[in-house]
Protein backbone atom coordinates (compact mmCIF):
# COMPACT_ATOMS: atom_id res chain seq x y z
CA UNK A 1 0.00 0.00 0.00
CA UNK A 2 2.59 2.55 0.82
CA UNK A 3 4.26 2.43 -2.57
CA UNK A 4 1.11 2.77 -4.35
CA UNK A 5 0.23 5.60 -2.23
CA UNK A 6 3.97 6.85 -3.43
CA UNK A 7 3.38 6.10 -6.60
CA UNK A 8 -0.25 8.28 -6.74
CA UNK A 9 2.08 11.02 -5.22
CA UNK A 10 4.38 11.07 -7.93
CA UNK A 11 1.54 11.11 -10.64
CA UNK A 12 -0.13 13.66 -8.76
CA UNK A 13 2.90 16.02 -8.59
CA UNK A 14 3.55 15.34 -12.57
CA UNK A 15 0.00 16.04 -13.14
CA UNK A 16 0.77 19.78 -10.65
CA UNK A 17 3.93 20.54 -12.59
CA UNK A 18 2.32 19.92 -15.99
CA UNK A 19 -0.61 21.82 -15.49
CA UNK A 20 1.98 24.90 -14.13
CA UNK A 21 3.62 24.28 -17.45
CA UNK A 22 0.53 24.59 -19.59
CA UNK A 23 -0.72 27.25 -17.45
CA UNK A 24 2.44 29.74 -18.29
CA UNK A 25 2.67 28.15 -21.89
CA UNK A 26 -1.28 28.99 -22.70
CA UNK A 27 -0.89 32.58 -20.70
CA UNK A 28 2.55 33.95 -21.78
CA UNK A 29 0.90 36.00 -25.12
CA UNK A 30 -1.18 37.83 -22.64
CA UNK A 31 0.58 37.81 -19.94
CA UNK A 32 2.92 40.05 -21.82
CA UNK A 33 0.26 42.04 -23.64
CA UNK A 34 -0.44 45.66 -21.83
CA UNK A 35 -3.81 46.06 -22.38
CA UNK A 36 -4.53 43.38 -20.10
CA UNK A 37 -2.58 44.66 -17.30
CA UNK A 38 -4.70 47.74 -17.77
CA UNK A 39 -8.03 45.60 -18.17
CA UNK A 40 -7.02 44.33 -14.93
CA UNK A 41 -7.45 47.18 -12.95
CA UNK A 42 -10.12 49.31 -15.15
CA UNK A 43 -12.03 46.96 -15.97
CA UNK A 44 -15.75 47.00 -14.02
CA UNK A 45 -15.53 44.29 -10.89
CA UNK A 46 -18.90 43.73 -11.34
CA UNK A 47 -17.78 41.93 -14.96
CA UNK A 48 -14.81 40.54 -13.55
CA UNK A 49 -16.69 38.39 -10.78
CA UNK A 50 -19.04 37.93 -13.17
CA UNK A 51 -16.67 36.29 -15.60
CA UNK A 52 -14.60 34.79 -12.87
CA UNK A 53 -17.51 32.55 -11.54
CA UNK A 54 -18.53 31.60 -14.84
CA UNK A 55 -15.06 29.96 -15.58
CA UNK A 56 -15.52 27.80 -12.89
CA UNK A 57 -18.40 25.52 -14.47
CA UNK A 58 -16.49 25.74 -17.62
CA UNK A 59 -13.08 24.45 -16.11
CA UNK A 60 -14.82 21.42 -14.73
CA UNK A 61 -16.92 20.59 -17.57
CA UNK A 62 -13.34 20.60 -19.41
CA UNK A 63 -11.85 18.83 -16.95
CA UNK A 64 -14.53 16.13 -17.26
CA UNK A 65 -13.53 15.66 -20.61
CA UNK A 66 -9.19 16.41 -20.81
CA UNK A 67 -8.39 16.90 -17.01
CA UNK A 68 -4.95 16.55 -16.40
CA UNK A 69 -5.61 13.77 -13.79
CA UNK A 70 -7.93 10.86 -14.50
CA UNK A 71 -11.42 10.78 -12.90
CA UNK A 72 -13.92 8.89 -12.00
CA UNK A 73 -16.68 11.36 -10.66
CA UNK A 74 -18.03 14.30 -10.59
CA UNK A 75 -16.71 15.59 -7.22
CA UNK A 76 -13.18 14.70 -8.29
CA UNK A 77 -14.10 16.78 -12.06
CA UNK A 78 -14.90 19.56 -9.43
CA UNK A 79 -11.78 19.66 -7.59
CA UNK A 80 -9.37 19.19 -10.60
CA UNK A 81 -11.25 22.34 -12.30
CA UNK A 82 -10.48 24.03 -8.82
CA UNK A 83 -7.26 22.91 -8.70
CA UNK A 84 -6.45 23.85 -12.62
CA UNK A 85 -8.13 27.26 -11.88
CA UNK A 86 -5.73 27.73 -8.74
CA UNK A 87 -2.70 26.84 -10.79
CA UNK A 88 -3.67 29.59 -13.35
CA UNK A 89 -3.73 32.42 -10.71
CA UNK A 90 -0.65 31.30 -8.94
CA UNK A 91 1.17 30.96 -12.42
CA UNK A 92 -0.49 34.00 -13.87
CA UNK A 93 1.04 35.88 -9.77
CA UNK A 94 4.40 34.12 -10.08
CA UNK A 95 4.78 35.73 -13.77
CA UNK A 96 3.42 38.90 -13.32
CA UNK A 97 5.66 39.39 -10.53
CA UNK A 98 8.71 38.25 -12.24
CA UNK A 99 8.27 40.49 -15.13
CA UNK A 100 7.37 42.96 -12.08
CA UNK A 101 4.15 43.95 -13.54
CA UNK A 102 3.03 43.62 -9.98
CA UNK A 103 5.16 44.77 -7.02
CA UNK A 104 4.23 45.35 -3.32
CA UNK A 105 3.90 49.15 -4.19
CA UNK A 106 0.25 48.45 -5.82
CA UNK A 107 -2.91 48.31 -4.34
CA UNK A 108 -4.60 44.97 -3.49
CA UNK A 109 -7.37 45.96 -6.00
CA UNK A 110 -4.78 46.19 -8.90
CA UNK A 111 -3.03 42.88 -7.79
CA UNK A 112 -5.89 40.74 -7.44
CA UNK A 113 -7.61 42.79 -10.96
CA UNK A 114 -4.41 41.71 -13.13
CA UNK A 115 -4.14 38.20 -11.78
CA UNK A 116 -8.04 37.41 -11.86
CA UNK A 117 -8.42 38.17 -15.39
CA UNK A 118 -4.71 36.43 -16.57
CA UNK A 119 -6.07 33.61 -14.57
CA UNK A 120 -8.34 32.70 -17.36
CA UNK A 121 -6.12 31.58 -20.16
CA UNK A 122 -3.82 30.27 -17.32
CA UNK A 123 -6.41 27.98 -15.98
CA UNK A 124 -7.47 26.69 -19.39
CA UNK A 125 -3.77 25.81 -20.17
CA UNK A 126 -3.54 24.45 -16.62
CA UNK A 127 -6.69 22.25 -17.28
CA UNK A 128 -5.30 21.35 -21.11
CA UNK A 129 -2.35 20.28 -20.27
CA UNK A 130 -2.77 16.53 -19.79
CA UNK A 131 -4.38 16.22 -23.42
CA UNK A 132 -1.92 18.14 -25.23
CA UNK A 133 1.47 17.59 -23.24
CA UNK A 134 0.81 14.41 -21.34
CA UNK A 135 3.94 11.83 -22.37
CA UNK A 136 2.33 8.85 -24.22
CA UNK A 137 3.13 6.15 -21.07
CA UNK A 138 0.97 8.60 -18.99
CA UNK A 139 -2.13 9.05 -21.79
CA UNK A 140 -5.40 7.81 -20.08
CA UNK A 141 -7.08 5.86 -22.10
CA UNK A 142 -10.45 6.48 -20.34
CA UNK A 143 -10.38 10.13 -20.73
CA UNK A 144 -9.89 9.53 -24.53
CA UNK A 145 -13.10 7.06 -25.06
CA UNK A 146 -14.41 10.07 -23.42
CA UNK A 147 -13.47 12.57 -25.29
CA UNK A 148 -14.50 10.36 -28.50
CA UNK A 149 -17.94 9.48 -26.91
CA UNK A 150 -18.49 13.29 -26.20
CA UNK A 151 -22.36 13.86 -27.35
CA UNK A 152 -23.80 16.82 -29.14
CA UNK A 153 -22.94 18.78 -25.82
CA UNK A 154 -20.05 17.97 -25.50
CA UNK A 155 -19.00 19.37 -28.97
CA UNK A 156 -21.13 22.44 -28.27
CA UNK A 157 -18.89 23.00 -24.59
CA UNK A 158 -15.63 22.51 -26.70
CA UNK A 159 -16.82 24.81 -28.85
CA UNK A 160 -17.87 27.53 -26.63
CA UNK A 161 -13.96 26.64 -24.48
CA UNK A 162 -12.49 27.54 -28.16
CA UNK A 163 -14.18 30.44 -28.62
CA UNK A 164 -13.51 31.88 -25.41
CA UNK A 165 -9.84 30.81 -25.43
CA UNK A 166 -9.60 32.44 -28.92
CA UNK A 167 -11.61 35.21 -28.05
CA UNK A 168 -10.13 36.73 -24.83
CA UNK A 169 -6.14 36.46 -26.35
CA UNK A 170 -7.86 38.97 -29.49
CA UNK A 171 -10.27 41.17 -27.53
CA UNK A 172 -7.85 43.14 -25.30
CA UNK A 173 -6.08 45.01 -27.97
CA UNK A 174 -7.80 48.36 -29.60
CA UNK A 175 -7.31 46.63 -32.61
CA UNK A 176 -10.61 44.77 -32.54
CA UNK A 177 -12.27 48.40 -32.74
CA UNK A 178 -10.03 49.76 -34.87
CA UNK A 179 -10.71 47.03 -37.58
CA UNK A 180 -14.42 47.43 -37.19
CA UNK A 181 -14.03 51.14 -37.93
CA UNK A 182 -12.06 50.54 -41.05
CA UNK A 183 -14.57 47.86 -42.65
CA UNK A 184 -17.40 48.45 -44.73
CA UNK A 185 -21.27 46.54 -44.14
CA UNK A 186 -20.03 44.93 -47.12
CA UNK A 187 -16.94 43.64 -45.50
CA UNK A 188 -18.81 42.60 -42.70
CA UNK A 189 -21.15 40.48 -44.73
CA UNK A 190 -18.32 38.90 -45.78
CA UNK A 191 -16.33 38.20 -43.07
CA UNK A 192 -19.62 36.63 -41.77
CA UNK A 193 -19.31 33.85 -44.94
CA UNK A 194 -15.86 33.75 -44.57
CA UNK A 195 -15.82 33.02 -40.62
CA UNK A 196 -18.62 29.87 -41.61
CA UNK A 197 -16.69 28.60 -44.67
CA UNK A 198 -13.15 28.35 -42.83
CA UNK A 199 -15.16 26.92 -40.17
CA UNK A 200 -16.46 24.21 -42.19
CA UNK A 201 -13.44 23.83 -43.87
CA UNK A 202 -11.42 23.19 -41.01
CA UNK A 203 -13.41 20.40 -39.32
CA UNK A 204 -14.51 18.32 -42.26
CA UNK A 205 -12.56 19.86 -45.42
CA UNK A 206 -8.54 19.93 -44.31
CA UNK A 207 -8.34 16.39 -43.20
CA UNK A 208 -6.63 16.96 -39.82
CA UNK A 209 -6.01 14.54 -37.02
CA UNK A 210 -8.79 14.43 -34.48
CA UNK A 211 -11.97 15.28 -37.72
CA UNK A 212 -14.99 13.94 -35.80
CA UNK A 213 -16.19 11.02 -37.98
CA UNK A 214 -19.75 11.86 -39.25
CA UNK A 215 -22.13 8.87 -38.60
CA UNK A 216 -22.55 6.65 -42.57
CA UNK A 217 -25.33 8.52 -44.54
CA UNK A 218 -24.96 12.27 -42.98
CA UNK A 219 -25.42 15.13 -45.23
CA UNK A 220 -22.85 17.63 -45.00
CA UNK A 221 -25.58 20.22 -45.41
CA UNK A 222 -26.78 18.58 -41.91
CA UNK A 223 -23.56 18.96 -40.45
CA UNK A 224 -23.36 22.07 -41.57
CA UNK A 225 -26.43 23.98 -40.26
CA UNK A 226 -25.75 21.06 -36.79
CA UNK A 227 -22.24 22.14 -36.19
CA UNK A 228 -20.82 24.70 -37.79
CA UNK A 229 -23.65 27.64 -37.80
CA UNK A 230 -24.28 26.15 -34.18
CA UNK A 231 -20.47 26.85 -33.58
CA UNK A 232 -20.41 30.15 -35.39
CA UNK A 233 -23.73 31.11 -33.42
CA UNK A 234 -22.24 30.11 -30.07
CA UNK A 235 -18.45 32.34 -31.49
CA UNK A 236 -20.91 35.22 -32.04
CA UNK A 237 -22.17 35.01 -28.72
CA UNK A 238 -18.92 34.17 -26.93
CA UNK A 239 -17.16 37.26 -28.58
CA UNK A 240 -19.96 39.54 -27.53
CA UNK A 241 -20.08 38.54 -23.63
CA UNK A 242 -16.12 39.08 -23.83
CA UNK A 243 -16.33 42.51 -25.89
CA UNK A 244 -18.92 43.59 -22.87
CA UNK A 245 -16.87 42.02 -20.24
CA UNK A 246 -13.62 44.42 -21.34
CA UNK A 247 -16.59 47.36 -21.85
CA UNK A 248 -16.29 47.81 -25.50
CA UNK A 249 -19.90 48.01 -25.39
CA UNK A 250 -19.86 51.08 -23.07
CA UNK A 251 -22.08 53.63 -24.89
CA UNK A 252 -21.58 52.80 -28.36
CA UNK A 253 -24.42 52.43 -30.44
CA UNK A 254 -25.80 48.46 -31.19
CA UNK A 255 -24.14 48.74 -35.13
CA UNK A 256 -20.64 49.32 -34.04
CA UNK A 257 -21.03 46.68 -31.05
CA UNK A 258 -22.58 44.54 -33.94
CA UNK A 259 -19.77 45.26 -36.17
CA UNK A 260 -16.90 44.23 -33.73
CA UNK A 261 -18.50 41.21 -32.26
CA UNK A 262 -18.56 39.84 -36.10
CA UNK A 263 -14.47 40.84 -35.53
CA UNK A 264 -13.98 38.89 -32.81
CA UNK A 265 -16.05 36.30 -34.08
CA UNK A 266 -13.77 35.33 -36.89
CA UNK A 267 -10.54 34.26 -34.41
CA UNK A 268 -13.30 32.70 -32.02
CA UNK A 269 -14.98 30.38 -34.80
CA UNK A 270 -11.77 29.60 -35.74
CA UNK A 271 -11.26 28.45 -32.11
CA UNK A 272 -14.32 26.94 -31.91
CA UNK A 273 -13.41 24.72 -35.41
CA UNK A 274 -10.23 23.86 -34.09
CA UNK A 275 -11.21 22.89 -30.17
CA UNK A 276 -13.33 20.13 -31.52
CA UNK A 277 -10.28 18.62 -33.34
CA UNK A 278 -7.64 19.34 -30.66
CA UNK A 279 -9.60 19.14 -27.14
CA UNK B 1 -6.58 0.61 2.68
CA UNK B 2 -5.60 3.21 5.13
CA UNK B 3 -7.57 6.01 6.35
CA UNK B 4 -5.60 8.21 3.90
CA UNK B 5 -6.15 6.53 0.50
CA UNK B 6 -9.03 5.67 -0.52
CA UNK B 7 -10.16 3.59 -3.75
CA UNK B 8 -12.86 5.99 -5.42
CA UNK B 9 -16.29 4.11 -6.18
CA UNK B 10 -15.49 4.08 -10.42
CA UNK B 11 -18.33 1.52 -11.20
CA UNK B 12 -15.66 -1.61 -12.27
CA UNK B 13 -13.72 0.31 -14.48
CA UNK B 14 -10.61 -0.14 -12.84
CA UNK B 15 -9.95 1.66 -9.90
CA UNK B 16 -7.18 4.30 -9.93
CA UNK B 17 -5.49 5.64 -6.40
CA UNK B 18 -5.36 9.21 -5.79
CA UNK B 19 -2.76 11.04 -3.72
CA UNK B 20 -3.86 12.55 -0.42
CA UNK B 21 -1.84 15.74 -1.62
CA UNK B 22 -4.83 16.19 -4.07
CA UNK B 23 -7.04 17.05 -1.62
CA UNK B 24 -4.60 19.74 -0.24
CA UNK B 25 -4.31 21.16 -3.22
CA UNK B 26 -7.72 21.20 -3.66
CA UNK B 27 -8.39 23.16 -0.65
CA UNK B 28 -6.01 25.27 -1.54
CA UNK B 29 -7.19 26.37 -4.95
CA UNK B 30 -10.85 26.75 -3.65
CA UNK B 31 -9.87 28.72 -0.83
CA UNK B 32 -7.93 30.89 -3.59
CA UNK B 33 -10.25 31.42 -6.16
CA UNK B 34 -13.52 32.05 -3.26
CA UNK B 35 -11.10 34.49 -1.91
CA UNK B 36 -10.52 36.15 -5.56
CA UNK B 37 -14.04 36.32 -6.23
CA UNK B 38 -14.92 37.16 -2.69
CA UNK B 39 -12.55 40.62 -3.16
CA UNK B 40 -13.48 41.39 -6.68
CA UNK B 41 -17.37 40.59 -5.22
CA UNK B 42 -16.52 43.15 -2.20
CA UNK B 43 -14.48 45.33 -4.54
CA UNK B 44 -17.79 45.84 -6.63
CA UNK B 45 -20.24 46.20 -4.16
CA UNK B 46 -17.93 48.69 -1.78
CA UNK B 47 -16.53 51.16 -4.00
CA UNK B 48 -18.05 54.21 -4.19
CA UNK B 49 -17.93 55.20 -7.86
CA UNK B 50 -16.16 58.60 -7.00
CA UNK B 51 -14.29 60.53 -10.18
CA UNK B 52 -10.49 60.26 -10.19
CA UNK B 53 -8.69 63.04 -8.05
CA UNK B 54 -4.87 63.14 -8.51
CA UNK B 55 -2.86 65.01 -5.77
CA UNK B 56 0.59 65.68 -6.86
CA UNK B 57 3.66 66.03 -4.71
CA UNK B 58 7.17 66.44 -5.30
CA UNK B 59 9.43 64.02 -3.71
CA UNK B 60 13.01 65.37 -5.22
CA UNK B 61 15.37 67.36 -6.90
CA UNK B 62 18.67 66.23 -8.79
CA UNK B 63 21.07 67.40 -11.39
CA UNK B 64 19.94 66.06 -14.72
CA UNK B 65 22.35 66.95 -17.44
CA UNK B 66 22.58 70.13 -18.04
CA UNK B 67 19.37 71.11 -16.22
CA UNK B 68 17.22 69.66 -13.15
CA UNK B 69 14.80 66.97 -12.24
CA UNK B 70 12.14 66.70 -10.08
CA UNK B 71 10.81 63.39 -9.39
CA UNK B 72 7.38 63.56 -7.90
CA UNK B 73 4.62 61.26 -7.01
CA UNK B 74 0.95 61.52 -8.43
CA UNK B 75 -1.80 60.26 -6.09
CA UNK B 76 -5.47 59.47 -7.51
CA UNK B 77 -7.66 60.29 -4.39
CA UNK B 78 -10.53 58.56 -6.39
CA UNK B 79 -11.93 55.26 -7.06
CA UNK B 80 -12.09 55.11 -10.75
CA UNK B 81 -9.28 55.13 -13.30
CA UNK B 82 -7.73 58.24 -14.85
CA UNK B 83 -6.07 57.85 -17.96
CA UNK B 84 -3.65 59.92 -20.05
CA UNK B 85 -3.28 62.35 -16.85
CA UNK B 86 -0.95 65.52 -17.58
CA UNK B 87 1.05 66.33 -14.88
CA UNK B 88 2.07 70.44 -15.02
CA UNK B 89 5.12 71.90 -13.00
CA UNK B 90 5.09 75.61 -12.96
CA UNK B 91 8.89 77.62 -11.33
CA UNK B 92 7.69 80.91 -10.00
CA UNK B 93 9.61 83.78 -8.54
CA UNK B 94 8.40 87.06 -7.14
CA UNK B 95 5.17 86.22 -8.34
CA UNK B 96 6.05 85.81 -11.92
CA UNK B 97 6.48 82.77 -13.90
CA UNK B 98 9.85 81.40 -15.02
CA UNK B 99 9.63 78.02 -16.60
CA UNK B 100 7.14 75.47 -17.04
CA UNK B 101 7.10 71.75 -17.65
CA UNK B 102 5.04 68.88 -18.23
CA UNK B 103 4.85 65.08 -18.29
CA UNK B 104 1.99 62.73 -19.26
CA UNK B 105 1.21 59.27 -16.78
CA UNK B 106 -0.22 56.63 -19.21
CA UNK B 107 -2.80 55.27 -15.99
CA UNK B 108 -3.46 55.93 -12.45
CA UNK B 109 -5.59 53.26 -10.93
CA UNK B 110 -8.28 54.07 -8.29
CA UNK B 111 -6.13 54.75 -4.79
CA UNK B 112 -3.05 54.21 -6.27
CA UNK B 113 0.13 55.96 -6.83
CA UNK B 114 2.43 56.41 -9.91
CA UNK B 115 5.34 58.16 -10.07
CA UNK B 116 7.35 60.35 -13.01
CA UNK B 117 9.48 63.44 -13.48
CA UNK B 118 9.84 67.21 -14.59
CA UNK B 119 12.99 68.96 -16.39
CA UNK B 120 13.60 72.23 -15.85
CA UNK B 121 16.60 74.45 -17.06
CA UNK B 122 16.49 76.53 -13.76
CA UNK B 123 16.94 74.71 -10.13
CA UNK B 124 13.59 74.25 -8.97
CA UNK B 125 14.80 74.86 -5.30
CA UNK B 126 15.23 78.66 -5.44
CA UNK B 127 11.97 78.75 -7.17
CA UNK B 128 8.56 78.51 -5.91
CA UNK B 129 7.40 75.32 -7.09
CA UNK B 130 3.34 74.46 -7.92
CA UNK B 131 2.59 71.45 -9.14
CA UNK B 132 -0.71 70.02 -10.38
CA UNK B 133 -2.48 67.29 -12.15
CA UNK B 134 -4.31 68.95 -15.20
CA UNK B 135 -6.82 66.72 -16.65
CA UNK B 136 -7.38 63.11 -17.54
CA UNK B 137 -9.49 60.51 -19.84
CA UNK B 138 -11.49 57.97 -19.13
CA UNK B 139 -9.88 54.76 -19.91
Amino acid sequence: MRATSRAADRAFFTGLARAFGGAILFALPLLMTMEMWWLGFYLSRTHLVVFTVLMIPLLVALDYYSGFEETRNWREDLMDGMIAYGVGLAASFFILALFGVIDASQTPREIVGKVAIQSVPASFGAVLANSQLAGDAESDDGQKRRKEQAGYGGQILFMVAGAVFLAFNVAPTEEMILISFVMTRWHALLLLVASLLVMHGFVYGAGFRGTPRAPEGTSQLSLFLRYTVVGYAVALLVSAYVLWTFGRFESTPFLACLETTLVLAFPASLGAAAARLIL
Amino acid sequence: MTEKQRRVDDGGKGGGLRSRWESVAAALSTALVLGVIGYLAYEAVARPHTPPAVEVVQESVQRAGSGWVMEFRAYNQGFSTAAAVTVEGKLEKDGEEVETSEAVLDYIPGRATRRGGLFFREDPRAHQVELRAMGYQEP
